[in-house]
């Protein structure tokens, strides 16, 4: 049972996390700096401001903790039946022997330093791209979107959000981080032979730890901490997160990415980041159930996505019927 | 209130988990430590079984001398261990594998089949700094052969539909017509495919099929009786030590380290051959042979204990026998037994896939290294030989996988596809069968592209099926490491 409980909680003692323990004491500290030396807060109203109780336990903010227990111990169960990445690297490694141009360890003869490297830019990369696309994705399939939607929900954004995700949607992020690391452990076990390795602190992508010492909890939070311009051209601020979870017609569908920002400017949702004070954050909906229950975040989903199939069913009758009549009628 | 208790315990159990998991109820050395004290074997920790003996107590102990308990022996013998036949047995099969690379029928056949005559030992030989006490057959044991001890079921792994032993006969004779018993229009390695299948054929077949297997019944070989008329030890004492004497390890191996143990087989450590300190190295207890040797150069590497755990089994299982003193064994003495053996078989079995999935990788590797040449124009003959004699080790060892006691089905049907009759040749083609004059037909193959991804699957095979640890050449096992670093994948956050 400890064991149990233990692993639900594994989370905040591992540094591959965003939520470990020593990110969010040192997010604090990023909290407090912007706060005192930017805003000119003095110190008691900096962690009035932080430890803002309305915000920390809200309704919305006890609902991502429910969400995270039970997605937790849903996922428990669930993950170990999808397809692993080391299955996914298996299959493509097979299948590149088949290949005409490419043969085993081509290039193994590169420098050790160069192939490390590489492979640590490249997976960060990719990873950051895809989840990227995968949440552009999120937003712009309406069926899609109704999943996601559970996470838009949140009307306070603690660090604790990031699992205020329907467990649907959890199954298609772990698919898509088996498929790209899949990806880049195959191809690159393939060309490069043993010399592949990760460079890592506390045993995380190099990159994916300067972010997280940098304050990426604060992503989802109430301090809006902002970059210089051209640095938000490159890497999302905290506060350019925040306004894609604003209410405001003006911020839908803007700043998708995770890390960073240049995909949005490359496919044209990147906003800079405004003050955020005054943001309302949610999603606007015609459902009258309660917003924060766990049966209008777990069950609405599966209502709005049987709607959009009836409806798409409706359709295709229409269309048929239509065609029918036209047909009769020529006759 | 409700809820603000229900916080409260919330973050006293999220700061709990994650100041991450700091010591445990109970050390090792603590619960080693109270089953020693109760007297218990055996105890478990984190679920794994362990056992109370300390290391410096299981390196004691030695496969014998162990008592006679035979009812009724009034003779002079004092030690009732005798696997003397066994050791002919390992010596007939290296002399038979030396003599497979020089070409004559005769001679291979007077080893396979045994001799009236004092055969001479053709290896292990002296070589300097390692003396050896025997230099002929009868100084270990008269009127050995290895043909009536090879495994008689159907051998689907090699063409023709043959048995086992039709199989290695039909090998020696080709041997003979092949210089240096290696034919290089169809890639077969002889010396290599004649050792390697005759130790699954005979020795893991005799010991796990027979001596550890219907030998164990209650009434075959009885413990109250002697094994045989005449003899000075009783049914169970002589079934276990022939068993024992066919894994091939050295009377004390339990004393020496993996490394010191394979040292022995490679005839380079003679301090530690010599147990009794006479100066020379007694073929019948101080020589490592066979899979006891391949156990050994797998445990070097530190992944396994293949060596020491089934050497041990063999020791529990006759001080088990020794202690129903002559008498007939009691079922659960029958059942530790049955136990043991189960160990030895399940171990043994993994030796043998290690054997496989290290040259599966031997193989891969080796095509590389032709692929390189032919992309160069260059000359692939000594590559081709290399690449031969480890196709011919892969299939050796996965023929000897098939010659133990329970039929691998589907496993077995599955490498076989996957290795073929013969290794692809350069020309992609293969050997697919035997015509009814016992030639060889070849055709077309796949590509050697392929046929490294065959290998891969062989080496995912002895994972999935066996279990094995050491990976020895081990083709992905980079890919696994990665994964591994990368974390889990279960990243279902919505970051």
């Amino acid at each position: 049972m400890t064991e149990f409980l233990f692993s639900i909680f594994e989370h905040f003692g591992d540094p591959r996390k965003r939520v470990f323990l020593g990110y969010i004491i040192l997010a604090i500290g990023v909290a407090f700096f912007w706060l005192v030396k930017i805003k000119g807060l003095s110190i008691r109203e900096s962690i009035f401001y932080i430890f803002d109780k309305r915000i920390l336990l809200s309704e919305s903010s006890r609902s991502d903790f429910k969400l995270f227990l039970l997605n937790r111990v849903f996922l428990m169960f669930v993950s170990p039946l999808l397809i692993s990445q080391l299955a996914i690297a298996t299959v493509i490694y097979y299948s590149l022997h088949a290949s005409k141009w490419l043969h085993v360890g081509m290039w193994n003869e590169s420098s050790q330093f160069i192939v490390i490297s590489i492979f640590t830019i490249f997976v960060f990369i990719l990873d950051d791209f895809t989840k990227f696309i995968v949440h552009r994705w999120m937003h712009k399939w309406p069926m899609l979107w109704s999943l996601h939607k559970v996470h838009h929900s949140a009307t306070t954004l603690t660090p604790l959000t990031i699992y205020r995700t329907h467990p649907l949607e959890g199954v298609i992020f772990i698919l898509r981080s088996s498929l790209t690391q899949g990806l880049s452990i195959s191809t690159f076990v393939f060309m490069f032979g043993d010399k592949v390795d990760l460079y890592t602190v506390l045993g995380v992508n190099v990159f994916i730890f300067c972010f997280n010492v940098a304050g990426s909890n604060l992503r989802h939070s109430h301090i809006g901490i902002r970059y210089w311009p051209w640095l938000e051209y490159i890497i999302i601020s905290p506060a350019q997160h925040q306004l894609h979870h604003s209410i405001a017609e003006k911020h839908y569908d803007k700043n998708f990415g995770v890390t960073l920002a240049l995909w949005d400017w490359l496919f044209g949702s990147l906003i800079h980041s405004e003050d955020t004070e005054d943001l309302t954050l949610g999603v606007v909906d015609e459902c009258d159930w309660s917003p924060h229950s766990l049966k209008k975040l777990y069950l609405y989903p599966f209502l709005e996505i049987f709607n959009i199939l009836k409806m798409k069913v409706n359709n295709v009758f229409e269309i048929v019927s239509r065609k029918v009549k036209n047909k009769r009628q020529e006759m | 209130m409700k809820k603000t208790t229900l916080t409260f315990v919330s973050v006293c159990a999220l700061f709990s988990a994650g100041l991450t998991h700091i010591g445990y109820s109970e050390t090792f050395s603590e619960a080693f430590a109270k089953a020693k004290a109760a007297g218990l074997a055996e105890f478990s920790y984190n679920g794994n079984l362990y056992t109370t003996q300390t290391a410096e107590e299981a390196a004691k102990l030695t496969y014998g001398p162990f008592p006679i308990t035979l009812k009724g022996y009034s003779g002079s013998k004092t030690n009732s261990v005798s696997y003397t036949g066994q050791i002919a047995r390992h010596v007939l099969h290296d002399s038979l594998k030396k003599l497979a690379a020089k070409g004559s029928k005769d001679d291979m056949m007077s080893y396979y089949n045994g001799s009236d005559l004092n055969l001479a030992i053709v290896a292990p030989k002296s070589k300097d700094g390692f003396p050896v006490k025997q230099t002929t057959l009868n100084d270990i044991s008269k009127g050995k052969n290895l043909s009536g001890k090879t495994y008689k079921g159907t051998m689907n792994a090699w063409p023709g539909q043959m048995t086992g032993k039709e199989a290695l006969e039909f090998m020696i004779n080709k041997a003979a017509t092949v210089k240096g018993g290696v034919d290089t229009s169809t890639g077969y390695n002889y010396p290599q495919l004649i050792s390697k299948f005759a130790m699954g054929a005979v020795f893991y077949n005799q010991a796990v099929d027979n001596y550890l297997d219907e030998k164990l019944s209650a009434d075959n070989k009885p413990n109250s009786k002697p094994y045989k008329d005449g003899a000075y030890y009783t049914g169970k004492e002589h079934s276990w030590d022939e068993a024992f004497g066919y894994w091939g390890a050295a009377a004390h191996a339990m004393k020496l380290s993996p490394k010191e143990n394979y040292e022995i087989t490679k005839m380079k450590n003679l301090k530690a051959a010599d147990a009794n300190g006479d100066g020379v190295v007694d073929l019948k207890s101080e020589m490592q042979f066979a899979h006891a040797y391949y156990a050994s150069s797998f445990d070097k590497g530190g992944k396994t204990n293949y060596l020491h755990t089934v050497t041990r089994a063999f020791i529990d299982g006759r001080q088990v026998i020794t202690s129903a003193n002559g008498n007939d064994l009691t079922d659960s003495q029958r059942d530790k037994l049955y136990e043991l053996a189960e160990t030895i078989g399940s171990n043994w079995e993994k030796v043998i896939a290690e054997s496989v999935f290290k040259y599966a990788g031997s193989v891969y590797k080796d095509i590389n290294k032709l692929k390189e040449l032919l992309d160069s124009n260059s000359d692939t003959t000594e590559a081709f030989a290399t690449y031969a004699k480890h196709w011919g080790e892969l299939k050796g060892f996965s023929m000897a996988l098939q010659a133990g006691k329970k039929n691998l089905g589907e496993t077995a049907a599955y490498m076989n596809r996957e290795i073929g009759f013969g290794p692809v040749l350069l020309n992609t083609s293969q050997v697919v069968g035997i015509n009814s004059n016992g030639d060889y037909i070849k055709d077309e193959s796949v590509s050697l592209d392929v046929y490294q991804m065959n290998m891969l699957k062989v080496q995912k095979l002895m994972i999935d099926k066996f279990k094995v640890e050491a990976r020895s050449n081990d083709q992905t096992g980079k890919m696994a490491a990665l994964a591994d670093k990368l974390g889990d994948s279960d990243s279902a956050e919505n970051d």
